[in-house]
């Protein structure tokens, strides 16, 4: 009863608190996240990390140093990250839990949109709690193979977790990439028709051509944002784990393969930068 | 006789629809009628089928009529006539609305013809299910006027004496403002609505969601030169709980209002407006 009490005397302000931490911090964070994965595959465009061997793996170890380098990184998580997806997670849940689905009868564009908008909540808590428990806190035991994500072998041991193992592509790895692929579909979806949604709610979009002008700019971010959360997925579910290996090895030797050197290209004394 | 051109996308298609029913309707055949019934407040639901002849122009209404006179089963059996609310007849009193082939919409402007065109069809009716059933397809509004009551949609000229004229009201407002105003409170877009859902504890209603219809009240009256006086008790009462807020932009509101009004408009409007008087109030503090 004190919490009802309490959440219809801040109603307006816990409202647009859940509507702005969606976008920001959560959103945000969601695009740089992406951004940072699928440089698994944008980075073998990367011609400068192909000395090192797989440049997909080189950029992305790159990035994830220099993640790991930022200062107080645990003081920008719990305030930046937990707290904002907790409190967005919980409201969230309880506000949905005023809306009672009605599809089956109106089956408007819209309202499927409102109605997978709390469906992709639901089950993006979960995957975002699956995710950050066992590659964050290190829960392994819900990782199928046990792998623990390490920082300073990033690709090769992300590619363990959605594959099961270091042996390829094991029946219980194809399980948790489906997941990963489903979880974070629902997650672009959800930030994407968030920020169309929210922009009527501030009030910023109120004809209905602004309103469908506003969707297709929230579409096309929807799209890209979902090319690099699929090519992400499938970057590491793809990755050959041993070939990154020896790529994560080279960059922390701060040496180019031999064969390289061999043949003349120039010497892996650079330094890959980042955290080293 | 206006044009299909003049609806919007959704309005247009079922307009189509029916004008493709219509024009193979076969007058003097026989329909179903099946009736979702109720004896009271309370009471369990069943459902009841009936036979009807249908002649060019029959409505729903007429159908009802029809099983009042005779009121027996599809299966021979003698019931109660079948127990609905209307007024005006002319689809600008909203009393007669109920769920029709699964749709909300208002029953004596819905043509048989447009529904069921064919022999042996069924057409279905079932009364608004997010407000209490008194009978059969009768339905308790109460909440839905309760609501306009809330927002205060209304013009305060009450007073001991006289206010003289108010304010002129300019062409391009009075244009405006007119679509908002052809609301009947018929309470379709509510009963489309997957956030406003049925509340039989009265102590709920004022931190229930409003709905769309009063959002577009308050949006009426805060345009009217007399009207917005109460314009910042309106978007108080609207930023309160079971306000603006609770809107979860499904937009179905929009979508079934008979009368066409730019429902999902004016939720932006007064979500504009709300957001101005929270920025103002924040900083001035009133």
């Amino acid at each position: 009863m004190a919490s009802t009490l309490l959440l219809e005397r801040h109603h307006f302000l816990l409202r647009r608190l859940h509507s702005l931490t969606g976008i920001a911090p959560i959103g945000v964070f969601l695009c740089v996240h992406l951004l940072t994965n699928a440089s698994i595959v944008w980075g073998l465009l990367n011609k400068s990390k192909a000395e090192h061997g797989h440049a997909g793996v080189a950029t992305f170890q790159h990035e994830v140093d220099f993640i790991h380098s930022l200062p107080f990184l645990i003081i920008i998580e719990v305030f930046g990250l937990w707290l904002p997806i907790a409190f967005h997670s919980i409201l969230g849940i309880y506000y949905a839990r005023s809306g009672r689905a009605n599809t089956s009868r109106y089956a408007y564009q819209a309202n499927w949109r409102y109605t997978l908008q709390r469906i992709s909540g639901y089950v993006g808590v979960l995957f975002v709690f699956y995710h950050v428990a066992t590659l964050r806190w290190g829960w392994t035991f819900l990782v199928p193979g046990g792998t623990k994500w390490s920082a300073e072998a990033a690709a090769s041991t992300m590619a363990m977790v959605l594959q099961g193992g270091d042996t390829g592509l094991t029946a219980a790895g194809v399980v948790v990439s489906l997941a990963y692929m489903i979880g974070v579909s629902l997650l672009v979806f959800h930030l994407a028709n968030g920020l169309w949604t929210a922009a009527i709610t501030w009030g910023l979009t109120i004809s209905v051509a602004a309103q469908k002008r506003w969707g297709q700019v929230c579409a096309a971010l929807g799209v890209g944002l979902m090319l690099l959360a699929w090519s992400a997925v499938i970057g590491f579910a793809t990755l050959d784990v041993k070939e990154a290996r020896g790529t994560e090895q080279m960059l922390r030797s701060g040496h180019a393969p031999p064969p390289q050197v061999a043949e003349g290209a120039p010497t892996g004394t650079t330094s890959i930068g980042g955290g080293h | 006789m206006t044009t299909a051109t003049h609806l919007p996308p959704h309005a247009a298609e079922a307009a189509r629809i029916a004008a493709a029913n219509r024009a193979r309707a076969v007058p003097g055949r026989k329909v179903y009628v099946k009736v979702l019934r109720c004896d009271g407040p309370g009471k369990p639901s069943r459902w009841e089928t009936f036979q009807v002849t249908v002649e060019r122009g029959s409505n729903v209404i007429s159908m009802l009529q029809q099983i009042a006179a005779s009121p027996v089963t599809a299966d021979g059996r003698k019931t109660t006539p079948v127990v609905w609310d209307s007024g005006c007849l002319e689809e600008v009193c909203g009393a007669c609305t109920m769920v029709i082939n699964g749709k909300v919409r208002q029953s004596c402007s819905c043509l048989i013809d447009d529904y069921a065109p064919a022999e042996g069809d069924t057409i279905t009716l079932e009364p608004m299910s997010k407000f209490p059933v008194v009978r059969d397809l009768w339905v308790d509004r109460s909440r839905l006027f309760h609501n306009l009551k809330r927002v205060k949609a209304w013009v305060p000229i009450d007073g001991t004496y006289s206010l003289g004229s108010g304010p002129t009201e300019s062409p391009e407002s009075q244009e405006q403002r007119y679509v908002m105003s052809t609301c009947m409170s018929c309470g379709c877009c509510l009963e489309a609505c997957p956030q406003f859902n049925i509340e039989p504890d009265q102590s709920a209603w004022d931190t229930s969601f409003v709905g769309a219809h009063a959002i577009n009240q308050a949006r009426l009256f805060n345009e009217h030169e007399t009207g917005k006086r109460l314009k910042a008790e309106r978007l108080d009462a609207l930023m309160s709980a079971g306000g603006i807020n609770d809107c979860g932009n499904a937009q179905n509101c929009a979508k079934v209002c008979p009368k066409l009004i730019p429902l999902t408009e004016s939720i932006g409007v007064i979500g504009r407006a709300v957001t101005i008087r929270a920025v103002a109030k924040f900083f001035s503090g009133r």
